[in-house]
């Protein structure tokens, strides 16, 4: 048969490649409860969509030739629920998927051809780290960097990251540049291993205190979800990507509206408590509000305070950003600006409109925070709410203080702010007004403080907003859903055909 | 077992303990209620487990950062 040795080789050689490290680190693996990176690849994208790129890639060495198969890193493109796709799942078998000349510049065409044909960039991310000792000496380490944008993140396609092991060196960079990250509970991320660190460093690591999942997903922020299993991490990244775009000149996809959609809201009344020591959990109100079933939380374990999530309404993804009074009593740290600012910059990147829920006592103040910089993280969160370009819109439901008041949204910060007939809005709390501007403390005087409190307070009421048209409407709270809805039908950026100006877009991706 | 420290995420005053030692708790249910800033804050366990032990009593004023209970999972 003609060809009949050609055909032979390239089965064998496809055979080679689709063994990855062969079956003892396969069971190895899956020993762990973890999928190979080839399983990983699978369980993402629709059956038989998978175009392998860089099959036949091989380190440099030619010792290495025959036992780099797809040199650690499988990648290619696929379709998830029918929209194209691209993919590096690093392989752990192959020299523990560590990082080489030749695989990083697999990785590279991945990402740049995903940039240019609008795919998003699926990572799933576990390996060692560079690769060792090819990367030792002037020599290994010079031949990095060979390439000078492959750090740069203008938001042009969403990067989503599963850490599915442990994740060192580019892994790790890459996770940093992610708009979502979702981690095993027994993987690791950090700069390197716990191991080599503890031989830099010359002291004992507990590694998940080096590395652990809740150190990222509370302390740092950088993780959205902590899982237990490869396919829940993957069943998030295609969840978190069906409230997106595939790219950012591209409207996000409209979803069906379930039944009941409008029933929520008449719930309101009930769920935000009218006295005003009692606290409530904003992430109710917002389920109320959206889409039954819609609303997909981000970063929930970081910065509670501020409550950010993905939901839809009637069918249209939004992006929730809510003051929540169940933590720290609503008021603003550096870390709840600094994850409000991150969520503006991943809406407005993606064209998702944005809906500020507020019910906020203003920023904590103190020395804590000020060494935490918190100034420049007010501004930071600032400064990026007025750069966004997608419709916002602000709805003050209790209390809008300060500063805060501004940063969420207030007046013209956001395109229509409403307010809720309850709304509460001033310079400063009014048991701290009295002490600052009458110098009148309640233990002293508790008669004149609560007289001159009432004063205060009776100049704060939402009517005085809308008065001077700052409010836009004073509204029924049973009424938001209906408004925010009529509000996204008219705020369409129809010139501009749904896409805006994308001036967060080079925005830096760790805070 | 890993045991944690649950903290304050802000100052105030302990007002009202709902719990107690040895209770078994979900993520996300209250330890007890601290009032700052005129608020009644639920404290909440951070993870599913047992509680092992309360640090503080009611009427007691604390810290941003400091431990009020122990929880075992």
């Amino acid at each position: 048969m003609p060809f009949e040795k050609y055909i032979d080789e390239h089965a064998r050689r496809t055979a080679q490649a689709l063994e990855m490290g062969g079956t003892k680190r396969l069971e190895k693996q899956a020993a762990h409860g973890r999928l190979n990176a080839r399983q990983r690849i699978d369980y993402l994208f629709d059956p038989g969509s998978f175009l392998e790129i860089g099959m036949f890639a091989r380190g440099e060495p030619r010792a290495d030739w025959d036992n780099t198969p797809a040199d650690g890193k499988v990648c290619g493109y696929g379709r998830i629920q029918g929209r194209e796709a691209a993919v590096v799942s690093h392989d752990i078998t192959v020299k523990s998927a560590s990082s080489s000349p030749i695989n990083v510049r697999k990785m590279g065409q991945m990402r740049r051809m995903a940039i240019a044909n609008g795919l998003p960039l699926v990572l799933f991310n576990e390996s060692s780290g560079a690769r060792i000792p090819d990367t030792m000496g002037a020599i290994g380490t010079g031949t990095l960097g060979q390439d000078p944008t492959q750090f740069i993140r203008m938001r042009e396609v969403p990067y989503v990251a599963g850490v599915l092991g442990p994740a060192f060196g580019t892994a790790c960079w890459f996770t940093q540049l992610s708009d979502f990250v979702v981690m095993r509970k027994d993987a690791q991320l950090a700069i390197s291993s716990p191991k080599v660190t503890e031989i830099a460093i010359r002291q004992k690591i507990d590694p998940m205190e080096l590395a652990g999942w809740r150190m990222q997903a509370e302390v740092t922020g950088k993780v959205d979800y902590g899982v237990d299993t490869d396919e829940e991490a993957i069943d998030l990244i295609k969840k978190f990507l069906s409230y997106l775009p595939s790219h950012h000149n591209e409207a996000p996809p409209k979803a069906a509206v379930p039944a009941n959609a409008d029933e929520g809201a008449a719930r309101l009344l009930e769920l935000v408590p009218e006295d005003r020591a009692k606290v409530y959990d904003m992430r109710k109100v917002a389920e109320a509000i959206c889409d039954p079933g819609s609303l997909f939380a981000l970063k929930d374990r970081f910065a509670r305070t501020a409550f950010t999530a993905l939901a839809r309404i009637n069918g249209q993804t939004v992006g929730i950003l809510g003051s929540n009074p169940m933590f720290k009593a609503g008021a603003m740290d550096p870390d709840s600006c600094d994850k409000a600012c991150t969520f503006f910059v991943l809406c407005d990147s993606f064209n998702i409109p944005i809906i500020i829920l507020v019910d906020t006592p203003g920023f904590l103040i103190g020395v804590e925070g000020e060494r935490r910089k918190a100034p420049g993280k007010v501004i930071n969160m600032m400064s990026a709410l007025q750069m966004c370009t997608v419709p916002k819109f602000s709805m003050v439901m209790r209390k809008s203080y300060g500063q805060a008041y501004l940063n969420m949204g207030g007046t013209r910060n956001t395109d229509e702010m409403l307010a809720w007939y309850s709304a509460d809005v001033g310079f400063m709390d009014p048991n701290v007004g009295v002490n600052v501007v009458y110098g009148v403390k309640r233990e002293e005087e508790p008669e004149r403080f609560e007289q001159l409190k009432g004063e205060i307070q009776r100049d704060s009421s939402a009517y005085d907003l809308a008065g001077i048209f700052s409010a836009v409407a004073v509204i029924d709270p049973r009424e938001s859903r209906r408004w925010l809805a009529r509000l996204l039908e008219v705020h369409q950026r129809r010139p501009a055909k749904g896409i805006g100006r994308h001036l967060l877009g080079g925005w830096p991706t760790t805070f | 077992m890993a045991q944690e420290k649950v903290k304050a995420d802000i100052t105030g005053t302990v007002w009202k303990i709902v719990t107690q030692p040895g209770q078994q708790l979900a993520e996300e249910e209250t330890i007890l209620i601290m009032e700052s800033m005129k608020m009644e804050i639920p404290v909440l366990a951070p993870v599913k487990g047992t509680l092992k032990e309360l640090l503080v009593k009611e009427g007691q004023e604390v810290s941003e950062g400091q431990a009020l209970a122990i929880i075992e999972s």
